[in-house]
């Protein structure tokens, strides 16, 4: 712990704010806006002036949930629904849904119904990508959430939104460097720090993320090769929420040298254009680049990217990391699996429902994994 | 008039069933024999639009009403195991698991499923489709058109409109396409009015049970459905549906209810549970409870009155169908429904398999009560796999149920 650089140990400080003690660190000159997934364009809300919050499902004692969700709903909605029902999240002075999955669709109802936050705004995003139309219709979806977000919060310029999309992608760009050093390096940034560090940039203020991301990269050594050992491993799923999974890859003997995270390596996916006109730049980004298992791109979209990926990074083997209940990601599930065989690649699926649970046996199934894949 | 003791209560057979049995043994024959009639099948999502298919001379095969008679022959849970056991999670929609599995097994009420030549999906009543299509698009390696509707939480937008309007474009080109012959807008135009007429027969023939006793329940409703779903827009749907019709008027003339006794009425939310009806309808009838209405057949019954079934009409109306909209529209339509039919209260079956009708029903029964003063019960059990049912704890909630229901009315 004393051998952390001081922007690690910052990170750990904001990832460690319950949503409760989340309102008094916050930036006073920034309106705290809660949002749940990349399909909310962060750059928007930040040209706005407000502060983007993901929304990331932490481990929470469920007991008021269960009389507005039914149970089979991910631990993402549960958490997030319970958090706001307890109090937790009324810091918050809007909450945006971008629309992927019925439950997440649901859910946004659901959280109107209790009125506790003065705003909110779904965004949607058409479930079609291949269609020569989604794009025309998904800039007019964004210029009404512009408008929204004017009444609403603060005037979105075109300079401010440009400035916006410039430093978000100047993150990206910082944090594809980190992904690039620890597929060269493995174990240069332990497992547990980068899930920190991931998860620290929804969370705080996007200029002070990109000054500790510069001075975390200037304090690593540029040149690290060699796998040191670890085997090296893809990862698929939902998200990061808890560093426990990337450590016990890591304590296993395996390194994740890339992701297909819904707040992971999907986020590179989101770097924008900046030589056209930005609400463009955010739409044509959705459609061209990004693709979640909730959205349609072609019946074989989602196995190519996968097996391209994987055959990329030069992984060993692949771990799907599923919410338990999500059926993106589970309708897919078979096919990808059955793609990976097809190029020998092993894979293992881990269901998580709770972060805070059932650790024990998803270790034992991972050591197993990647004693596995040691072998071949 | 045939009439069956159903302990202690007088049910009545609806005549025509035997009409729609021959009629539906007629469509499915049809469908699993395709090239006997020179047609080419297509596999159609429940809310999809329907009438080019049929004004193109294309045949539609309903994955999801199969999944239904899957459900109700109590198949489902054989056809689930088998997508499970090919990888396919428990927690799946069942309809989707059971066509799936139906896909893997070869089996099923009418054995293997007919091979698609294209597909049609619209995402107006769940994003499952939308996976579970892509599936079958590899599967049967066959195209797929996506007929995406944003769901609307308010009001529907402009732009969304245009955006769903231009699509409907796109599915006559992409039908033109799979079909090598061009859109006849005459056809069409034949077409949307026998959809349009078998829309409103329905309607008329759901109003009907605002009559007192009701003429037909919402469980006899849920079987009379299947044309509505796979037969709008032919002739034959028209034709069976003023056969029922003129049976149920009959039965207001002479005030002769579905049941002997109608003492409680009540409003069914959400999918059946097909694998259940009859015992829930007896369980229900016993005690003198009628479900006279329902918000999954009224589904069909369009409620948009500028219809006019152009193809923009027609977007715009499958745009805006039931289970696209919010939970605020949602409860409005039970307040309205509870209203019309002036019900005592209402059932909401918690669909482990339907996220978009089951999210959002427990604060929509506190909200429905607070609003009209009916009590209203949560039922948790899935709309095909009884895997996922406990019977027994169901009907004892419904007894109690019915014990608060029968205390409001008197007090």
């Amino acid at each position: 712990m004393e051998n952390k650089s001081p922007s690690i140990r910052e990170f750990e400080r904001i990832v460690s704010l319950e949503y409760k003690d989340m309102g008094s660190h916050l930036p006073e000159d920034r309106i705290p806006v809660g949002f749940f997934c990349p399909y909310a364009p962060e750059e928007m809300l930040h040209a706005a002036g407000a502060l983007p919050l993901r929304l990331m499902g932490p481990p929470i004692k469920m007991s008021r949930v269960q009389a507005h969700l039914p149970p089979n709903c991910c631990h993402l909605a549960k958490s997030s629904l319970e958090s706001l029902l307890q109090g937790e999240l009324d810091f918050l002075k809007g909450i945006i849904f971008s629309h992927t999955c019925d439950v997440m669709q649901g859910l946004s109802d659901i959280l109107a119904f209790q009125k506790r936050i003065p705003l909110q705004f779904n965004l949607m995003i058409p479930s079609n990508l291949r269609s020569e139309r989604s794009l025309p219709y998904l800039k007019e979806e964004c210029r009404r959430f512009k408008d929204f977000l004017e009444t609403n919060v603060g005037v979105v310029t075109q300079e401010s939104l440009a400035g916006s999309i410039r430093l978000f992608n100047q993150i990206r760009e910082r944090v594809q460097r980190l992904y690039q050093l620890r597929r060269k390096g493995p174990g240069l940034i332990s497992g547990n720090d980068f899930a920190q560090i991931i998860r620290a940039g929804y969370q705080m203020d996007r200029n002070r993320y990109l000054v500790l991301l510069d001075e975390l990269l200037n304090g690593l050594p540029q040149e690290h090769e060699g796998t040191g050992g670890f085997v090296p491993v893809y990862l698929i799923g939902n998200m990061i929420h808890s560093p426990s999974y990337l450590t016990m890859i890591e304590e296993a003997g395996a390194s994740v040298v890339y992701d297909n995270l819904c707040s992971g390596a999907r986020f590179l996916r989101l770097m924008t254009r900046e030589d056209i006109d930005p609400i463009d730049g955010l739409a044509e980004r959705y459609i061209s680049s990004f693709l979640c298992p909730a959205k349609h791109g072609g019946p074989t979209a989602h196995l190519e990217t996968l097996i391209q990926e994987v055959e990329e990074s030069g992984a060993k083997g692949v771990i799907f990391l599923f919410y338990k209940y999500c059926e993106p990601h589970y309708f897919d599930y078979p096919d990808l699996k059955k793609a990976l065989e097809a190029k020998s690649i092993p894979s293992l699926l881990l269901e998580v429902d709770d972060p805070a649970t059932s650790l024990g046996q998803l270790k034992i199934r991972i050591q197993a994994f990647v004693e596995m894949l040691s072998s071949v | 008039m045939t009439e069956q003791k159903l302990d202690a209560n007088l049910y009545r057979p609806i005549q025509s069933t035997g009409a729609y049995r021959r009629l539906m043994i007629a469509y499915y024959f049809m469908v699993k024999h395709p090239s006997w009639f020179g047609k080419k099948v297509a596999w159609i999502t429940s809310g999809g639009p329907v009438e080019p298919l049929y004004a193109m001379g294309a045949l539609p095969f309903y994955p999801e009403n199969y999944g239904a008679m899957c459900g109700a022959s109590r198949m489902s849970p054989s056809l689930c195991e088998a997508a499970e056991h090919k990888g396919y999670s428990h927690d799946l929609c069942s309809y989707a698991l059971t066509d799936i599995g139906s896909y893997f097994t070869g089996k099923g009420p009418i054995g293997r499923l007919p091979k698609p030549d294209f597909l049609v999906c619209g995402n107006n009543i769940c994003g499952t489709v939308i996976k579970w299509y892509e599936i079958q698009a590899r599967a049967y390696n066959v195209p797929v058109f996506f007929f995406d509707t944003p769901f609307i939480h308010d009001e529907i937008q402009g732009h969304t409109l245009k955006y769903v309007q231009g699509q409907m474009k796109d599915y006559i080109s992409f039908l033109e396409k799979q079909l090598k012959r061009p859109f006849s807008e005459t056809r069409f135009e034949k077409v949307s009015n026998w959809s349009l007429e078998t829309i409103a027969l329905w309607k008329e023939i759901l109003e009907l049970s605002r009559h007192r006793p009701a003429p037909i329940a919402a469980f006899d409703a849920f079987i009379h459905m299947a044309p509505i779903v796979t037969l709008r827009g032919t002739r034959w749907a028209v034709r069976y549906y003023k056969r029922l019709k003129k049976e149920l008027e009959e039965r207001v003339r002479t005030k002769t209810g579905a049941f002997g006794r109608e003492e409680i009425r009540l409003i069914w939310d959400n999918i059946p549970i097909w694998y259940d009806i009859r015992n829930l309808s007896k369980l229900l009838s016993s005690n003198g409870a009628v479900l006279v209405a329902d918000t999954y057949t009224s589904a069909w019954a369009m409620e948009e009155p500028n219809l006019t079934y152009s193809l923009d009409g027609m977007a715009q109306a499958y745009a805006t169908i039931h289970l696209n909209r919010s939970l605020d529209y949602k409860v409005k339509k039970m307040v309205n429904l509870i209203q019309r039919y002036e019900a005592d209260g209402f059932i909401m079956h918690s669909n482990r398999s339907c996220k978009p009708y089951s999210l959002g029903q427990y604060d929509m029964r506190r909200e429905v009560t607070r609003l009209t003063g009916k009590p209203g019960l949560v039922i948790e059990a899935d709309h095909t796999d009884s895997r996922s049912y406990a019977p027994q704890q169901v009907e004892k909630q419904i007894l109690m149920f019915l014990d608060i229901v029968r205390g409001t009315k008197s007090s």
